[in-house]
Protein backbone atom coordinates (compact mmCIF):
# COMPACT_ATOMS: atom_id res chain seq x y z
CA UNK A 1 0.00 0.00 0.00
CA UNK A 2 1.76 3.13 -1.01
CA UNK A 3 2.24 5.61 1.79
CA UNK A 4 -0.05 8.96 1.88
CA UNK A 5 2.01 9.88 5.28
CA UNK A 6 5.05 9.27 6.26
CA UNK A 7 6.37 10.61 9.26
CA UNK A 8 9.59 9.82 10.98
CA UNK A 9 11.20 10.47 14.05
CA UNK A 10 9.02 13.83 15.12
CA UNK A 11 9.53 15.28 18.54
CA UNK A 12 8.28 18.47 19.32
CA UNK A 13 8.02 19.67 22.65
CA UNK A 14 6.34 22.84 24.56
CA UNK A 15 8.95 25.06 25.86
CA UNK A 16 7.10 25.46 28.88
CA UNK A 17 5.96 22.24 29.99
CA UNK A 18 8.19 20.03 28.58
CA UNK A 19 4.96 18.34 26.97
CA UNK A 20 4.18 17.22 23.40
CA UNK A 21 5.93 14.05 21.71
CA UNK A 22 9.06 12.58 20.93
CA UNK A 23 10.79 9.91 18.24
CA UNK A 24 7.32 9.11 16.78
CA UNK A 25 7.34 7.47 13.40
CA UNK A 26 4.46 6.49 11.49
CA UNK A 27 3.34 5.84 8.21
CA UNK A 28 -0.54 5.83 6.64
CA UNK A 29 -1.40 4.16 3.54
CA UNK A 30 -3.87 5.26 0.83
CA UNK A 31 -7.08 4.09 2.10
CA UNK A 32 -6.29 3.00 5.39
CA UNK A 33 -8.11 4.71 8.46
CA UNK A 34 -5.18 4.88 11.15
CA UNK A 35 -6.30 5.29 14.78
CA UNK A 36 -4.31 7.35 17.66
CA UNK A 37 -5.07 6.41 21.23
CA UNK A 38 -3.96 7.81 24.36
CA UNK A 39 -5.35 10.02 27.16
CA UNK A 40 -5.19 13.50 27.47
CA UNK A 41 -1.80 14.89 27.06
CA UNK A 42 -0.60 12.04 25.35
CA UNK A 43 0.52 13.94 22.21
CA UNK A 44 -2.16 13.37 20.09
CA UNK A 45 -3.09 16.59 19.64
CA UNK A 46 0.70 17.57 19.08
CA UNK A 47 1.23 15.19 16.50
CA UNK A 48 -1.23 16.10 14.77
CA UNK A 49 -0.45 19.96 15.16
CA UNK A 50 2.61 19.17 13.26
CA UNK A 51 0.67 16.63 10.78
CA UNK A 52 -0.95 19.84 9.59
CA UNK A 53 2.05 22.19 9.73
CA UNK A 54 0.46 24.50 12.44
CA UNK A 55 3.80 23.16 14.31
CA UNK A 56 7.03 23.30 13.40
CA UNK A 57 8.48 19.66 15.14
CA UNK A 58 11.68 19.65 17.09
CA UNK A 59 12.93 17.62 14.91
CA UNK A 60 12.57 14.63 12.26
CA UNK A 61 10.28 14.80 9.02
CA UNK A 62 7.08 14.01 7.48
CA UNK A 63 5.67 13.97 3.92
CA UNK A 64 2.23 13.85 2.68
CA UNK A 65 1.74 12.88 -0.81
CA UNK A 66 5.04 12.60 -1.71
CA UNK A 67 5.27 16.60 -0.47
CA UNK A 68 7.73 17.35 2.33
CA UNK A 69 5.53 19.01 5.10
CA UNK A 70 8.97 21.32 6.47
CA UNK A 71 9.81 22.28 2.85
CA UNK A 72 6.14 22.40 1.09
CA UNK A 73 3.80 23.62 3.21
CA UNK A 74 1.20 25.31 1.11
CA UNK A 75 1.66 21.83 -1.04
CA UNK A 76 0.83 19.92 2.15
CA UNK A 77 -1.66 22.19 3.09
CA UNK A 78 -3.99 21.25 -0.17
CA UNK A 79 -3.85 18.28 0.30
CA UNK A 80 -4.73 17.32 4.18
CA UNK A 81 -8.38 17.89 5.48
CA UNK A 82 -8.27 18.82 9.13
CA UNK A 83 -10.65 19.39 11.90
CA UNK A 84 -8.72 20.10 15.02
CA UNK A 85 -10.08 19.16 18.74
CA UNK A 86 -11.78 22.97 19.18
CA UNK A 87 -13.16 24.09 15.72
CA UNK A 88 -14.09 27.71 15.65
CA UNK A 89 -15.95 29.43 12.97
CA UNK A 90 -17.29 33.09 11.97
CA UNK A 91 -20.02 32.95 14.30
CA UNK A 92 -21.91 36.00 12.27
CA UNK A 93 -21.35 34.34 9.25
CA UNK A 94 -23.90 31.25 8.28
CA UNK A 95 -22.61 27.60 8.47
CA UNK A 96 -22.86 27.57 4.84
CA UNK A 97 -20.56 30.76 4.34
CA UNK A 98 -18.19 29.30 6.49
CA UNK A 99 -18.08 26.32 4.85
CA UNK A 100 -18.27 27.68 0.85
CA UNK A 101 -15.25 30.04 2.47
CA UNK A 102 -13.19 27.02 3.72
CA UNK A 103 -13.87 24.77 0.00
CA UNK A 104 -13.08 27.91 -1.68
CA UNK A 105 -9.42 28.51 0.23
CA UNK A 106 -9.10 24.87 -0.23
CA UNK A 107 -9.59 26.00 -4.17
CA UNK A 108 -13.00 24.12 -5.01
CA UNK A 109 -14.28 25.49 -7.87
CA UNK A 110 -18.10 27.92 -6.73
CA UNK A 111 -20.03 24.95 -8.76
CA UNK A 112 -18.72 21.87 -7.28
CA UNK A 113 -18.31 23.52 -4.15
CA UNK A 114 -22.00 24.39 -3.53
CA UNK A 115 -23.06 20.67 -4.69
CA UNK A 116 -20.43 19.10 -2.78
CA UNK A 117 -21.35 21.17 0.70
CA UNK A 118 -25.11 20.59 -0.57
CA UNK A 119 -24.67 16.62 -0.60
CA UNK A 120 -22.46 17.16 3.28
CA UNK A 121 -25.35 19.18 4.78
CA UNK A 122 -27.66 16.72 4.34
CA UNK A 123 -25.76 13.71 5.40
CA UNK A 124 -25.04 15.51 8.89
CA UNK A 125 -28.48 16.25 9.26
CA UNK A 126 -27.21 20.02 8.85
CA UNK A 127 -29.37 21.71 5.66
CA UNK A 128 -32.19 22.77 7.35
CA UNK A 129 -29.57 25.02 9.70
CA UNK A 130 -27.50 26.01 6.75
CA UNK A 131 -28.46 29.66 6.77
CA UNK A 132 -28.27 30.13 10.57
CA UNK A 133 -25.19 31.93 11.98
CA UNK A 134 -22.34 29.70 12.90
CA UNK A 135 -22.35 31.79 16.55
CA UNK A 136 -26.34 29.79 17.23
CA UNK A 137 -25.20 26.63 16.77
CA UNK A 138 -24.70 23.91 19.79
CA UNK A 139 -21.25 22.09 20.16
CA UNK A 140 -22.48 19.29 18.43
CA UNK A 141 -23.68 21.25 15.29
CA UNK A 142 -20.39 23.20 15.21
CA UNK A 143 -18.40 19.91 15.32
CA UNK A 144 -20.22 18.48 12.18
CA UNK A 145 -19.65 21.64 10.27
CA UNK A 146 -16.25 21.60 11.15
CA UNK A 147 -16.35 18.18 9.78
CA UNK A 148 -17.94 19.29 6.82
CA UNK A 149 -15.21 21.54 6.35
CA UNK A 150 -12.58 19.14 6.67
CA UNK A 151 -13.85 16.88 3.86
CA UNK A 152 -15.38 18.70 1.24
CA UNK A 153 -12.46 19.10 -0.72
CA UNK A 154 -11.62 15.58 -1.11
CA UNK A 155 -8.38 15.76 1.12
CA UNK A 156 -5.38 13.11 0.14
CA UNK A 157 -5.08 12.79 4.22
CA UNK A 158 -7.57 13.32 6.71
CA UNK A 159 -6.52 14.37 10.00
CA UNK A 160 -9.26 14.05 12.90
CA UNK A 161 -8.77 15.39 16.28
CA UNK A 162 -11.72 13.87 18.71
CA UNK A 163 -13.90 13.85 15.64
CA UNK A 164 -17.08 12.43 17.32
CA UNK A 165 -16.97 13.86 20.71
CA UNK A 166 -19.98 16.00 20.87
CA UNK A 167 -21.99 14.35 18.08
CA UNK A 168 -25.27 12.92 18.74
CA UNK A 169 -25.75 9.30 17.43
CA UNK A 170 -27.01 9.61 14.06
CA UNK A 171 -24.38 12.12 13.25
CA UNK A 172 -21.55 9.64 14.77
CA UNK A 173 -23.24 6.91 12.31
CA UNK A 174 -23.13 9.44 9.74
CA UNK A 175 -19.64 10.75 10.11
CA UNK A 176 -18.13 6.94 10.24
CA UNK A 177 -20.06 6.24 6.76
CA UNK A 178 -18.20 9.45 5.19
CA UNK A 179 -14.86 8.47 7.04
CA UNK A 180 -15.05 5.30 5.51
CA UNK A 181 -16.57 6.43 2.24
CA UNK A 182 -13.29 8.96 1.81
CA UNK A 183 -10.96 5.80 2.77
CA UNK A 184 -12.90 3.84 -0.29
CA UNK A 185 -11.82 6.49 -2.41
CA UNK A 186 -8.47 6.57 -1.42
CA UNK A 187 -7.67 9.02 1.42
CA UNK A 188 -5.29 8.00 4.32
CA UNK A 189 -7.32 9.06 7.93
CA UNK A 190 -5.86 10.06 11.03
CA UNK A 191 -8.29 9.34 13.97
CA UNK A 192 -6.77 10.68 16.93
CA UNK A 193 -9.28 9.74 20.20
CA UNK A 194 -9.41 8.03 23.27
CA UNK A 195 -13.08 6.49 22.09
CA UNK A 196 -11.81 3.16 21.99
CA UNK A 197 -15.41 1.60 20.49
CA UNK A 198 -15.06 4.53 17.64
CA UNK A 199 -11.70 3.70 17.36
CA UNK A 200 -12.30 -0.30 17.06
CA UNK A 201 -14.84 -0.05 14.66
CA UNK A 202 -12.82 2.37 12.43
CA UNK A 203 -9.49 1.84 12.46
CA UNK A 204 -7.51 -0.83 10.30
CA UNK A 205 -4.37 0.34 12.81
CA UNK A 206 -3.92 1.31 15.86
CA UNK A 207 -1.08 3.45 17.68
CA UNK A 208 -1.05 3.78 21.38
CA UNK A 209 0.79 7.10 22.78
CA UNK A 210 1.81 8.04 26.43
CA UNK A 211 3.45 10.70 27.61
CA UNK A 212 4.36 11.75 24.26
CA UNK A 213 6.24 8.35 22.89
CA UNK A 214 4.30 6.36 20.84
CA UNK A 215 4.14 2.29 22.86
CA UNK A 216 2.54 -0.02 20.65
CA UNK A 217 0.97 0.16 16.73
CA UNK A 218 -0.64 -2.78 15.28
CA UNK A 219 -3.98 -4.09 14.02
CA UNK A 220 -6.93 -3.51 16.74
CA UNK A 221 -7.42 -7.43 16.62
CA UNK A 222 -3.90 -8.57 17.24
CA UNK A 223 -3.43 -5.51 19.75
CA UNK A 224 -6.62 -6.89 21.78
CA UNK A 225 -5.62 -11.13 20.99
CA UNK A 226 -2.46 -10.01 22.95
CA UNK A 227 -4.46 -10.16 26.07
CA UNK A 228 -5.55 -13.29 25.52
CA UNK A 229 -6.50 -14.69 29.25
CA UNK A 230 -7.81 -11.58 30.50
CA UNK A 231 -11.17 -10.38 31.75
CA UNK A 232 -13.41 -7.25 31.66
CA UNK A 233 -15.89 -7.53 34.35
CA UNK A 234 -18.36 -4.56 34.09
CA UNK A 235 -20.83 -4.58 36.91
CA UNK A 236 -23.39 -1.50 37.40
CA UNK A 237 -23.67 -0.40 40.99
CA UNK A 238 -27.01 1.12 42.41
CA UNK A 239 -24.47 2.88 45.11
CA UNK A 240 -21.52 4.04 44.75
CA UNK A 241 -19.13 1.86 46.61
CA UNK A 242 -15.49 1.57 48.58
CA UNK A 243 -14.24 -0.45 46.52
CA UNK A 244 -10.85 -1.53 47.29
CA UNK A 245 -11.20 -4.89 49.05
CA UNK A 246 -12.01 -5.91 44.98
CA UNK A 247 -8.69 -5.15 43.92
CA UNK A 248 -7.77 -7.36 46.57
CA UNK A 249 -9.11 -10.29 45.27
CA UNK A 250 -6.62 -12.64 43.47
CA UNK A 251 -6.16 -12.32 39.93
CA UNK A 252 -7.73 -8.63 39.46
CA UNK A 253 -5.31 -6.58 38.00
CA UNK A 254 -7.38 -3.11 38.59
CA UNK A 255 -10.70 -1.66 39.22
CA UNK A 256 -11.50 1.71 37.90
CA UNK A 257 -15.02 3.36 37.59
CA UNK A 258 -16.36 5.00 34.49
CA UNK A 259 -20.08 6.49 35.55
CA UNK A 260 -22.31 4.33 37.68
CA UNK A 261 -20.18 1.28 36.54
CA UNK A 262 -17.30 -0.55 38.40
CA UNK A 263 -14.86 -2.15 35.85
CA UNK A 264 -12.57 -4.55 37.18
CA UNK A 265 -9.53 -5.58 35.06
CA UNK A 266 -8.15 -9.05 35.88
CA UNK A 267 -6.47 -12.42 34.94
CA UNK A 268 -8.55 -15.00 33.86
CA UNK A 269 -9.07 -18.13 36.83
CA UNK A 270 -11.66 -20.46 37.46
CA UNK A 271 -13.68 -18.70 40.09
CA UNK A 272 -13.07 -15.53 39.25
CA UNK A 273 -16.17 -13.85 38.88
CA UNK A 274 -17.64 -15.43 41.87
CA UNK A 275 -15.15 -13.82 43.63
CA UNK A 276 -15.25 -10.39 41.99
CA UNK A 277 -19.20 -10.78 42.87
CA UNK A 278 -18.51 -11.26 46.39
CA UNK A 279 -15.56 -8.99 47.06
CA UNK A 280 -18.37 -6.05 45.58
CA UNK A 281 -21.39 -7.47 47.96
CA UNK A 282 -19.01 -7.23 50.69
CA UNK A 283 -17.44 -4.08 49.66
CA UNK A 284 -21.43 -2.82 49.99
CA UNK A 285 -22.26 -2.62 46.09
CA UNK A 286 -25.40 -3.73 45.20
CA UNK A 287 -25.35 -5.22 41.88
CA UNK A 288 -27.83 -3.75 39.10
CA UNK A 289 -26.36 -5.43 36.01
CA UNK A 290 -23.36 -7.14 35.40
CA UNK A 291 -21.14 -8.74 32.20
CA UNK A 292 -18.54 -10.16 31.46
CA UNK A 293 -16.86 -8.48 28.52
CA UNK A 294 -13.98 -9.74 26.21
CA UNK A 295 -11.34 -7.06 26.22
CA UNK A 296 -10.62 -3.98 24.48
CA UNK A 297 -8.12 -1.75 23.69
CA UNK A 298 -8.45 0.26 26.46
CA UNK A 299 -7.71 -2.80 28.31
CA UNK A 300 -4.54 -2.92 25.70
CA UNK A 301 -3.80 0.32 27.26
CA UNK A 302 -4.09 -0.63 30.53
CA UNK A 303 -2.07 -3.52 30.27
CA UNK A 304 0.74 -1.43 28.67
CA UNK A 305 0.85 1.43 30.74
CA UNK A 306 -1.21 0.40 34.57
CA UNK A 307 -2.88 3.89 33.60
CA UNK A 308 -6.46 4.68 32.94
CA UNK A 309 -7.31 5.53 29.34
CA UNK A 310 -9.70 8.55 30.49
CA UNK A 311 -9.80 10.54 32.95
CA UNK A 312 -12.89 9.73 34.63
CA UNK A 313 -11.17 6.36 35.69
CA UNK A 314 -9.41 6.30 39.19
CA UNK B 1 -28.26 42.78 3.32
CA UNK B 2 -28.27 39.75 1.56
CA UNK B 3 -24.40 38.83 0.19
CA UNK B 4 -23.12 35.73 -1.42
CA UNK B 5 -21.22 33.76 0.72
CA UNK B 6 -17.90 34.55 0.74
CA UNK B 7 -14.93 33.17 -1.47
CA UNK B 8 -11.95 35.00 -0.77
CA UNK B 9 -10.73 36.32 3.33
CA UNK B 10 -11.81 40.26 2.04
CA UNK B 11 -14.67 39.14 1.16
CA UNK B 12 -15.48 37.11 4.31
CA UNK B 13 -14.37 40.75 6.18
CA UNK B 14 -17.07 42.60 3.57
CA UNK B 15 -19.54 40.25 4.43
CA UNK B 16 -19.06 40.30 8.02
CA UNK B 17 -18.87 44.44 7.89
CA UNK B 18 -22.40 44.76 6.04
CA UNK B 19 -23.82 42.03 7.78
CA UNK B 20 -24.29 43.75 11.55
CA UNK B 21 -26.99 46.19 10.64
CA UNK B 22 -26.35 47.97 14.15
CA UNK B 23 -22.55 47.73 14.47
CA UNK B 24 -22.64 48.96 10.63
CA UNK B 25 -24.85 52.09 11.97
CA UNK B 26 -22.69 53.04 14.47
CA UNK B 27 -19.55 52.96 12.27
CA UNK B 28 -21.21 55.03 9.95
CA UNK B 29 -22.21 57.57 12.28
CA UNK B 30 -19.52 57.74 15.21
CA UNK B 31 -17.03 59.42 12.30
CA UNK B 32 -19.98 61.77 11.17
CA UNK B 33 -20.91 62.59 14.77
CA UNK B 34 -17.22 63.75 15.87
CA UNK B 35 -15.88 65.14 12.49
CA UNK B 36 -18.83 67.53 11.38
CA UNK B 37 -19.25 69.69 14.84
CA UNK B 38 -15.87 70.00 14.68
CA UNK B 39 -15.83 71.43 11.09
CA UNK B 40 -18.79 73.32 11.52
CA UNK B 41 -17.49 74.94 14.68
CA UNK B 42 -15.11 78.25 14.58
CA UNK B 43 -11.92 76.11 15.98
CA UNK B 44 -8.68 76.84 15.36
CA UNK B 45 -7.75 75.33 12.14
CA UNK B 46 -4.99 73.07 13.07
CA UNK B 47 -7.04 71.51 15.82
CA UNK B 48 -9.87 70.99 13.27
CA UNK B 49 -7.69 69.09 11.08
CA UNK B 50 -5.55 67.54 14.26
CA UNK B 51 -9.45 66.11 15.41
CA UNK B 52 -9.84 65.20 11.61
CA UNK B 53 -6.41 63.11 11.66
CA UNK B 54 -6.80 61.44 15.61
CA UNK B 55 -9.92 59.86 14.45
CA UNK B 56 -8.47 58.17 11.27
CA UNK B 57 -5.23 56.97 12.99
CA UNK B 58 -7.64 55.16 15.94
CA UNK B 59 -10.80 53.85 13.28
CA UNK B 60 -7.35 51.88 11.56
CA UNK B 61 -5.07 51.27 14.34
CA UNK B 62 -7.66 49.98 16.48
CA UNK B 63 -9.66 48.54 13.56
CA UNK B 64 -7.25 46.01 12.09
CA UNK B 65 -5.69 45.57 15.81
CA UNK B 66 -9.39 44.71 17.27
CA UNK B 67 -10.88 42.60 14.68
CA UNK B 68 -7.30 40.52 14.12
CA UNK B 69 -6.58 39.90 17.84
CA UNK B 70 -10.06 38.49 18.47
CA UNK B 71 -9.75 36.15 15.17
CA UNK B 72 -6.77 34.80 16.87
CA UNK B 73 -8.51 34.57 20.15
CA UNK B 74 -10.82 32.62 18.56
CA UNK B 75 -8.23 30.53 16.86
CA UNK B 76 -10.16 30.70 13.61
CA UNK B 77 -7.42 32.83 12.16
CA UNK B 78 -5.25 30.07 12.54
CA UNK B 79 -7.41 27.85 11.06
CA UNK B 80 -7.56 29.73 7.96
CA UNK B 81 -3.78 29.73 8.24
CA UNK B 82 -4.12 25.75 8.10
CA UNK B 83 -5.63 26.11 4.54
CA UNK B 84 -3.47 26.58 1.38
CA UNK B 85 -3.82 30.45 1.37
CA UNK B 86 -0.64 32.01 1.27
CA UNK B 87 -0.17 33.64 4.54
CA UNK B 88 1.13 36.64 3.18
CA UNK B 89 -2.28 36.94 0.85
CA UNK B 90 -4.32 36.66 3.76
CA UNK B 91 -2.49 39.69 5.74
CA UNK B 92 -2.19 41.64 2.71
CA UNK B 93 -5.92 40.98 2.47
CA UNK B 94 -7.06 41.61 6.14
CA UNK B 95 -5.13 45.18 5.71
CA UNK B 96 -6.50 46.04 2.39
CA UNK B 97 -10.11 45.49 3.36
CA UNK B 98 -9.57 46.83 6.72
CA UNK B 99 -8.35 50.17 5.31
CA UNK B 100 -11.24 50.26 2.35
CA UNK B 101 -13.78 49.78 5.08
CA UNK B 102 -12.32 52.29 7.16
CA UNK B 103 -11.87 54.74 4.07
CA UNK B 104 -15.33 54.18 3.55
CA UNK B 105 -16.98 55.02 7.32
CA UNK B 106 -14.49 58.33 7.32
CA UNK B 107 -15.50 59.63 3.53
CA UNK B 108 -19.19 60.98 4.26
CA UNK B 109 -17.40 63.16 7.27
CA UNK B 110 -14.42 64.37 4.77
CA UNK B 111 -17.24 65.37 1.79
CA UNK B 112 -18.69 67.08 4.99
CA UNK B 113 -16.28 68.71 5.64
CA UNK B 114 -15.52 69.70 1.73
CA UNK B 115 -18.60 70.97 1.78
CA UNK B 116 -18.36 73.25 4.97
CA UNK B 117 -14.98 74.40 3.56
CA UNK B 118 -14.68 74.57 -0.36
CA UNK B 119 -10.53 74.06 -1.36
CA UNK B 120 -9.73 73.21 -4.66
CA UNK B 121 -10.02 70.27 -6.24
CA UNK B 122 -6.28 69.52 -5.93
CA UNK B 123 -6.65 69.55 -2.11
CA UNK B 124 -9.83 67.93 -1.83
CA UNK B 125 -8.08 65.50 -3.76
CA UNK B 126 -4.60 65.56 -1.42
CA UNK B 127 -6.64 65.24 1.62
CA UNK B 128 -8.40 62.55 0.79
CA UNK B 129 -5.71 60.86 -0.37
CA UNK B 130 -3.21 61.67 2.66
CA UNK B 131 -6.37 60.35 5.02
CA UNK B 132 -6.40 57.09 3.03
CA UNK B 133 -2.57 57.19 3.46
CA UNK B 134 -2.96 57.88 6.72
CA UNK B 135 -5.63 54.51 7.29
CA UNK B 136 -2.65 52.62 5.29
CA UNK B 137 0.08 53.33 8.08
CA UNK B 138 -2.47 52.79 11.28
CA UNK B 139 -3.45 49.28 9.87
CA UNK B 140 -0.32 48.61 9.11
CA UNK B 141 0.39 49.37 12.50
CA UNK B 142 -2.79 47.39 14.27
CA UNK B 143 -1.44 44.54 12.34
CA UNK B 144 1.66 44.74 13.60
CA UNK B 145 1.39 44.87 17.30
CA UNK B 146 -1.42 41.91 16.48
CA UNK B 147 2.32 40.07 16.35
CA UNK B 148 3.02 40.18 20.10
CA UNK B 149 -0.60 40.46 21.55
CA UNK B 150 -3.93 38.51 21.40
CA UNK B 151 -5.81 40.56 23.76
CA UNK B 152 -7.52 43.41 22.53
CA UNK B 153 -6.90 45.59 25.66
CA UNK B 154 -3.31 45.00 25.10
CA UNK B 155 -3.75 46.56 21.64
CA UNK B 156 -4.90 49.54 22.93
CA UNK B 157 -1.64 50.01 25.63
CA UNK B 158 0.84 49.30 22.70
CA UNK B 159 -0.90 51.08 20.34
CA UNK B 160 -0.78 54.23 22.58
CA UNK B 161 2.96 53.47 23.09
CA UNK B 162 3.24 54.03 19.20
CA UNK B 163 1.12 56.28 18.26
CA UNK B 164 1.82 59.19 20.81
CA UNK B 165 5.45 59.63 19.21
CA UNK B 166 4.45 58.94 15.72
CA UNK B 167 1.16 61.98 16.63
CA UNK B 168 4.22 64.64 18.62
CA UNK B 169 6.22 63.68 15.32
CA UNK B 170 3.55 64.72 12.85
CA UNK B 171 2.77 68.06 14.73
CA UNK B 172 -0.96 67.25 15.25
CA UNK B 173 -1.00 69.28 18.53
CA UNK B 174 3.05 70.47 18.95
CA UNK B 175 6.07 70.45 16.85
CA UNK B 176 4.09 71.45 14.14
CA UNK B 177 7.72 73.65 12.86
CA UNK B 178 10.40 70.92 14.00
CA UNK B 179 13.94 71.35 13.00
CA UNK B 180 16.50 68.90 12.65
CA UNK B 181 15.79 65.07 13.05
CA UNK B 182 12.51 65.70 14.21
CA UNK B 183 11.73 67.26 10.66
CA UNK B 184 13.28 64.55 8.89
CA UNK B 185 11.58 61.92 11.05
CA UNK B 186 7.88 64.07 10.16
CA UNK B 187 9.11 63.44 6.36
CA UNK B 188 8.78 59.95 6.51
CA UNK B 189 5.07 60.16 8.55
CA UNK B 190 2.02 59.78 6.91
CA UNK B 191 -0.03 61.37 9.31
CA UNK B 192 2.07 64.55 9.10
CA UNK B 193 0.85 64.74 5.11
CA UNK B 194 -2.71 64.43 6.38
CA UNK B 195 -2.07 66.91 9.09
CA UNK B 196 -1.19 69.66 6.31
CA UNK B 197 -3.37 68.57 4.21
CA UNK B 198 -6.22 68.95 6.34
CA UNK B 199 -4.78 72.35 7.54
CA UNK B 200 -5.38 73.64 4.03
CA UNK B 201 -8.78 72.28 3.80
CA UNK B 202 -9.40 74.26 6.97
CA UNK B 203 -7.78 77.46 5.57
CA UNK B 204 -3.64 77.53 7.06
CA UNK B 205 -0.86 77.15 5.00
CA UNK B 206 1.83 74.99 5.34
CA UNK B 207 4.87 74.12 3.46
CA UNK B 208 3.58 70.79 1.98
CA UNK B 209 2.64 70.57 -1.60
CA UNK B 210 -0.38 68.08 -3.27
CA UNK B 211 2.56 66.73 -5.01
CA UNK B 212 4.16 65.43 -2.06
CA UNK B 213 1.01 64.62 -0.07
CA UNK B 214 0.37 62.12 -3.42
CA UNK B 215 4.15 60.92 -3.39
CA UNK B 216 5.97 60.73 0.04
CA UNK B 217 3.20 58.73 1.88
CA UNK B 218 3.13 56.33 -1.03
CA UNK B 219 6.25 55.66 -0.51
CA UNK B 220 6.43 55.15 3.45
CA UNK B 221 2.73 52.97 2.87
CA UNK B 222 4.26 50.80 0.48
CA UNK B 223 7.45 49.99 2.54
CA UNK B 224 4.62 49.21 5.73
CA UNK B 225 2.57 47.33 4.07
CA UNK B 226 5.94 45.21 2.76
CA UNK B 227 6.82 44.66 6.20
CA UNK B 228 4.00 44.05 8.00
CA UNK B 229 3.56 41.57 5.63
CA UNK B 230 6.36 39.61 5.94
CA UNK B 231 5.32 39.12 9.79
CA UNK B 232 2.38 37.07 8.47
CA UNK B 233 4.01 33.42 9.27
CA UNK B 234 4.74 34.85 12.58
CA UNK B 235 1.08 36.31 12.98
CA UNK B 236 -0.86 33.06 11.68
CA UNK B 237 1.21 31.05 13.65
CA UNK B 238 -0.46 29.10 16.47
CA UNK B 239 -0.39 31.47 19.78
CA UNK B 240 0.58 28.58 22.60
Amino acid sequence: MPATLEAKNITCLYKGSGRGVTDVSLAVGRGEIFGLVGPNGSGKSTLLRVLSTALAPDSGSFSIGGADGLAERREVRARIGLMVDRPTHYGDLSGWANAFFFARAYGMEEEKANGTLAELFDCFALAEYAHDKAKTYSYGMGKKLALIEAVAHGPELLLLDEPSLGLDYTSQLAYQRKVRELAGAGAGVVLASNQVDEVEALCDRVAFLHKGRMLVEGTPEKLVSSLRGVKRIVATLRNPVEYAPVGEVAGVERVATEGRNLVVHCEDRPGLVADVVAGIVEAGGDIAELSVRRPNLEDVFVKLTGEALRSDEA
Amino acid sequence: MRLNPPDAYWKKDVALFFGKRFALVIKMIYPLAIIVPVAASGIPARYAAAVVGIVAIMAGTFGAGESLTSDLNDGILARVALTPLSPYRIVFEILAVNVVLDFLQLLPALFVVYFLHPVSLVWVCAATFAVFATLVAANCIGVFIANFTSSPADVLLYATAILSPLIYASGFFRNANPMGGLATLRDFVPFAYANDALKTVFGLTTGTTPLETFIYPTITCAVLVVLVCLTAPRLLSQRL
